[in-house]
């Protein structure tokens, strides 16, 4: 029940929590715009098309792609078997669910390269297999993977959690399959689910940073994402690099958050 | 609503199978190869001209197209990647110690230091960078130790270019080359060494990272290299420099890599990139972009520039880069003790 | 949102097994072994081992920096994201749904952008970092203060969205009541709303704690990183990588590991104690 501000108090909150807002979260998106066109449209484009910048714009999101296929897949049947199964270290596996949520990008990067670095646990391996994994992109699409893993899954529970299971056993019943069961009785009610934790797994691989930057070394045109070209423009006193890729990342990213936005509201109505 | 969703889905993996077919990064081919560079943060800009001039020269030379990868990090930072995986076919540091430290993982087999100039390619200074005008009036190390100066210098545990400033700054007060500290006496040296500490406000991972704070307003002197300064005020920055009176003179190395070069196939092209980097031509570029050459000719061409040090002494002066890492840098070094101890500090 | 895990009740056979085990290869390549790695490494020279990198004074200050700032921004989301929420389900006013796509965007901003984005509006070299270090004396960049308001951008969807949904499915009778017995707005918020509220406030609070212990890409740009200033831990576990000090890395990274694991939990408790109490 929404009602228009009564109070004097009522307003002066809203006014506050609008200001907040502005001041937060408008404020510092309006001067990186301010900053990436203080130079006119024409340097815009310059480095809009500067080919460093392509070429780490395309390693972002092809990785995103990957780690949202994998995501997809992975992360939906790990939501099923925590839901429909029943074993020892059920809850165990649900903790450890979260904890790439909270864990600071360097150190999963910093764990990468433990495993797999020159000195790591699984380097002897890596050599006879001759995989490169730290400092080249396999490193860096497992460092994503792990970070953006809770989306997925966590997305995917509540559904699963809900699905009519009557309608399963009628469907077992009538003589379906378990592949006619899966896509024609349960798919349909994951769907939305699915593309929603995809589009939130592709937003959070397409901004990843500090994890990328340790196990990829930031190598430019081999292991340079979007996110470490911005960072090496920096540092280059390109700025203008800096801003515009900033603001085309932050773009793709808003792009797709509303986009699944949009899809949740559609498929709630 | 199901076409839709079916349209969704067909979108993304074709998406997918796109990506998947098609690789984003360039394998060795006929007539290309890829060569891989770890560097240090200063001199960026001037690998960024002289490569495309190596890339026209090898062409010419053999057909072939080289395609360089690049990575700038502090030279610490850069040495222990190598070392952690990083395959970079050639690795340009600041200093020795940075590649001994790969030589003795048993990467580099070669001895790097035997040539004209023992493995050194460009050399630099430990100087003053300071806001335009020098509105504060700095002149030489003594003027650090001043009340509320905000100085700025790397972190020796990731920067190359943080230990040359330590060592400079050391070294000169050793010498007895900075006003009111005693020459040859480790504890006077090691006090004004805590005193210099004690005013710094910013400690970044990178020579390059350093000067960029300095740039947005942070500090009132940057200690860097004279190479960074240069470099900083031709891409239009107006800080000044200011040279002491005695400072020590930066070496950096550089060296093939054997055993990237040896499993990538790339040792041709890597050994002659490296002798590309000691002609005259390579080394003007070197000059234009602020550092100081070892090749003699260019050197003499480009001194003004490049004004003459009153005292200017090397490594050698602590004994080389075993001792000064035992001796200086170790956990019970010198500078981890001043660092412990730093005057007036309520930590 | 109460997921019963316990509706499992398959009987073991060849086709659990061929979700099972994918399942947990996943979840255990993929968390298990790193988290179990990184134990290993940090203990690699004992307890006492991990404990003397801790209680370095330049880690003790890391990790406190990172606490206490990580500590206030909760404090302070908690409150901004109570009454933004509140404005967003009980008032009607133009552009509101603008307000509730902004909610999202810092889910959606690369936490590097969000670095760079502050140091333009508030760095030293710009009219208003000028104006707040002179005339305020209030250093944001390279400073505390641009910390805390790097993680209060980060985290300041989480406790809005927690919140909402439960603030929507309040029983509005309740309030009612409260009305008719002639509450004003404020007293039927102190003594219905937020008592109902509490769980849910106190997990969106958890939440953002735990997801700003750990933020490295916005904090490295805007704090810099001074030993005993402005290195909060994330950015000393990248110093201590990068200077090949590795136990020092590792045990750092394992307190970090340690507070939101522990955080979470206790998070998940409250949940789980609130949804048997309904």
């Amino acid at each position: 029940m929404t009602t228009k501000p009564r109070t004097l108090r009522a307003w002066a909150l809203l006014f506050l929590v609008l200001l907040y807002v502005g001041f937060l979260i408008l404020a510092p998106i309006g001067a990186l715009l301010r900053g990436a066109f203080r130079e006119g449209l024409s340097a815009v484009w310059e480095s809009l098309s500067a080919t460093p910048f392509l070429q780490s714009l395309w390693l972002s999101v092809w990785i995103a792609l990957l780690v949202v296929l994998v995501q997809a897949v992975l992360g939906s049947i790990t939501a099923w078997v925590l839901i429909r199964h029943d074993f020892i270290g059920k809850s165990l596996l649900n903790s450890l669910l979260d904890i790439p949520f909270a864990v600071s990008p360097v150190v999963v990067g910093y764990m990468l390269l433990l495993l797999f670095g020159r000195n790591g646990i699984l380097s002897p391996l890596l050599e006879r297999l001759e995989i490169q994994v730290a400092f080249a992109v396999p490193g860096m699409f497992l460092a994503t993977l792990f970070v953006s893993l809770p989306f997925m899954v966590r997305e995917m529970l509540p559904v699963v959690a809900q699905l009519d299971r009557s309608q399963e056993f009628a469907a077992a019943t009538l003589g379906a399959g378990s592949w006619t069961r899966f896509w024609k009785v349960i798919f349909p009610h994951i769907k939305t689910a699915l593309i929603y934790g995809m589009t939130l797994t592709f937003a959070r691989a397409l901004g990843e940073f500090g994890a990328v930057l340790v196990i990829g070394g930031g190598v430019q045109g081999r292991t340079e994402t979007a996110t470490l070209y911005i960072f090496r423009s920096l540092d280059e006193r390109q700025n203008i690099d800096a801003y515009v890729g900033a603001v085309v990342l932050g773009c793709l990213s808003i792009g797709i958050v509303l986009l699944a936005d949009a899809l949740k509201r559609r498929s709630t109505k | 609503m199901k076409n839709k969703n079916k349209l969704i889905l067909t979108i993304i993996a074709l998406s997918l199978i796109l990506t998947a077919c098609s690789t984003p990064d360039e394998n060795d081919s006929e007539d290309q190869t890829t060569l891989i560079l770890g560097a240090y943060t200063t001199p960026r800009e001037a690998y960024g001209e002289i490569i495309p001039l190596f890339q026209a020269y090898w062409l010419a030379r053999t057909g072939e197209t080289v395609v360089f990868e690049e990575s700038y990090l502090g030279s610490g930072a850069q040495s222990r990647a190598v070392v952690e995986g990083f395959e970079a076919d050639v690795v340009a540091l600041s200093l020795e110690a940075d590649v001994n430290r790969i030589q003795n993982t048993g990467l580099i087999t070669h001895d790097w230091k035997a040539n004209d100039t023992g493995g050194i390619v460009t050399t630099s200074i430990v100087a003053f960078a300071v806001r335009e005008g020098n509105p504060l009036g700095i002149a030489d190390w003594d003027d650090l130790t001043r009340a509320d100066l905000e100085i700025l210098t790397p972190n020796p545990n990731t920067s190359g270019g943080a230990m040359w400033n330590i060592l400079a700054l050391y070294g000169a007060a050793l010498r007895g080359q900075v006003a009111g500290v005693p020459g040859d006496d480790p504890e006077a040296a090691s006090n004004f060494l805590r005193e210099v500490l004690s005013n710094v406000s910013v400690m970044d991972k990178a020579a390059r990272d350093s000067i960029l704070n300095f740039e947005m307003g942070i500090g009132d002197l940057a200690i860097t290299y004279e190479n960074e300064i240069l470099v900083g005020r031709a891409s239009g920055q107006t800080y000044e420099r200011v040279i002491p009176s005695s400072t020590i003179l930066i070496e950096n190395p550089i060296a093939v890599v054997d055993a990237s070069v040896d499993k990538h196939g790339t040792r041709e092209v890597a050994e002659a990139f490296v002798a590309f980097l000691f002609t005259p031509e390579a080394q003007e570029i070197f000059a234009q972009h602020g550092l100081r050459i070892v090749n003699e000719d260019v050197a003499i061409a480009s001194v003004g520039e490049y004004p003459a040090v009153d005292d200017l002494f090397t490594v050698a002066y602590f004994g080389g880069w075993a001792n000064i890492m035992t001796e200086i840098f170790s956990e019970s070094g010198v500078y981890n003790n001043a660092m412990l101890n730093l005057p007036g500090d309520a930590q | 949102m109460d997921l019963t895990l316990s509706q499992g009740r398959r009987k073991s056979g060849f086709s659990t097994w061929f979700l099972r085990i994918p399942a947990f290869l996943y979840i255990g390549s993929m968390i298990l072994i790193p988290v179990l790695v990184i134990l290993q490494d940090g203990l690699r020279e004992g307890l006492s081992g991990l404990i003397h990198q801790i209680t370095l004074p330049i880690a003790r200050y890391a990790i406190g920096l990172t606490l206490w700032t990580s500590a206030l921004m909760t404090l302070i989301n908690t409150i901004m994201g109570l009454a933004t929420a509140y404005v967003l389900v009980r008032y009607d006013f133009p552009g509101k749904r603008i307000l509730n796509a902004i909610i999202d965007l810092p889910l959606a901003i690369p936490s590097l952008v969000t670095g760079v984005m502050l140091v333009m509006l508030y760095g030293p070299q710009t009219a208003l970092g000028a104006f707040l270090a002179e005339k305020l004396s209030l250093q944001i960049i390279f400073a505390s203060p641009g910390i805390i308001l790097a993680l209060l951008f980060i985290s300041f969807p989480f406790v809005v969205r927690t919140i909402q949904p439960v603030l929507q499915n309040l029983d509005f009778a309740q309030e009612q009541a409260a009305h008719t017995l002639g509450a004003g707005e404020w007293t039927t918020f102190r003594r219905v709303v937020l008592p109902a509220l509490a769980p849910a406030l106190l997990n969106g609070a958890l939440l953002s704690f735990s997801r700003a212990i750990g933020e490295f890409g916005a904090v490295v740009v805007v704090a810099g990183n001074i030993p005993f200033k402005t290195q909060t831990a994330a950015v000393y576990v990248l110093g201590a990588v990068e200077s090949d000090n590795r136990l020092g890395a590792s045990a750092i990274s394992i307190v970090l590991l340690a507070a939101s694991t522990v955080t979470m939990l206790i998070a998940h408790r409250l949940q789980k104690s609130w949804s048997r109490s309904q």
